[in-house]
């Protein structure tokens, strides 16, 4: 990952943006192509790894979106943690939801 | 930011006459629009996450691999709800996602969905390309891409028209569907509609500049941030696509 765009404190467009849209693009359709390995590899089973593997591939692969194709990596650091900060809030109370859901999912059936 | 330059810093960013965040008024107010549509989107995340675990697992099927064709025992013992699609558990997304266009009768799980993220990708891409080509005020190439990105956008829509008749054709409603608990589809039509309006709306913006592209009035402005804009918005509609497929097809 390159380090040194992020110091960037003015948004300009790096002068290789091209090249490295491609590679973004090969990233994210790499990352899929894994995704759908996995998911064939594992199908019809319940192993729960293969959950976490698929929601830190989706949160890899945002990073990447937000970074490049949106340009986040080269704005201000400003405007990145106005959108940033909040979004993490909203992942935890997400979180909390979901722990919500396994604990009504006791009640409901009792195992 | 090193330390010792941080007040005169301070001074100078927030004092007025200059814009603190280094971009224009339009690009701040859609990212901020974003994250106020990415909360909407998080609620049905939210919504959806807590009910499907507020049900018991899928049962795990045993009986069809990929590629198997379909046979009529297994349809009918679907239909039934005798095995697989009970009320108490979640249905299990590889038995119901299972269709292909033109491909009757065969067990392929996730290979469409697959083909409508190849798809989505694509055409980011396409669009990240027309946005450098306007940093370069190469006219002809914007034109070109934002072309492609309005194809891949309306490919998407087909694709996601055809899933939904498939759907539907099988007896899912808003109200209740052959696979188990009602929230199911109702989650399923609630989410992918309000990504698929999403992606109706970024066709339509994307249209209106493409117009404006060819009629050369981002050429007579002297900048192209206006498809810088509606770059933004479409790389988001991609970026909700990652978690719809993550959650709704792959978990």
């Amino acid at each position: 990952m390159e380090h040194i765009e992020e110091h960037f404190e003015h948004t300009e467009t790096p002068a290789d943006m091209k090249s490295q849209i491609w590679k973004t693009f090969w990233i994210l359709l790499g990352f899929t192509v894994v995704d759908i390995f996995i998911y064939f590899m594992l199908l019809s089973t319940h192993a729960m790894w293969k959950n976490w593997v698929f929601i830190i591939l989706g949160i890899v692969k945002a990073y990447y979106i937000v970074g490049v194709f949106m340009h986040m990596k080269f704005e201000r650091k400003t405007l990145m943690y106005t959108i940033i900060v909040p979004m993490v809030f909203v992942v935890f109370f997400v979180t909390l939801m979901v722990i919500e859901g396994d604990f009504t999912n006791l009640l409901r059936w009792g195992k | 930011m090193a330390t010792n330059t941080l007040s005169t810093e301070k001074k100078f960013t927030w004092g007025g006459g200059k814009s603190p965040f280094s971009v224009s008024y339009g690009k701040l107010m859609m990212w901020i629009f974003l994250l106020s549509d990415a909360f909407t989107f998080s609620s049905l995340l939210i919504a959806y996450g807590f009910i499907r675990y507020s049900f018991q697992s899928p049962i795990v099927n045993t009986l069809i691999k990929p590629f198997d064709h379909l046979s009529h025992e297994f349809v009918q013992e679907m239909v039934e709800k005798t095995k697989y699609f009970v009320q108490d558990h979640w249905p299990s997304p590889e038995l119901v996602f299972n269709h292909f266009p033109f491909i009757h009768g065969v067990h392929l799980p996730l290979f469409f969905v697959s083909l409508m993220t190849f798809i989505l990708i694509f055409s980011s891409v396409t669009m990240v390309l027309a946005v450098e080509a306007g940093h370069r005020m190469a006219k002809d190439e914007v034109s070109k891409y934002m072309l492609l990105t309005i194809i891949g956008g309306a490919a998407f829509l087909g694709c996601q028209a055809w899933e939904w008749t498939t759907f539907i054709g099988e007896g899912a409603r808003l109200y209740g569907n052959p696979y188990g608990p009602r929230s199911f589809a109702a989650l399923f039509f609630i989410v992918t509609g309000f990504h698929g309006f999403h992606v109706f709306s970024g066709v339509v913006l994307n249209v209106i500049i493409y117009i404006n592209v060819l009629a050369g009035t981002y050429q007579k402005r002297g900048h192209y941030e206006m498809v810088e804009k509606v770059g933004l918005y479409w790389h988001f509609v991609d970026l909700v696509w990652v978690f719809v497929f993550t959650f709704f097809y792959l978990i």
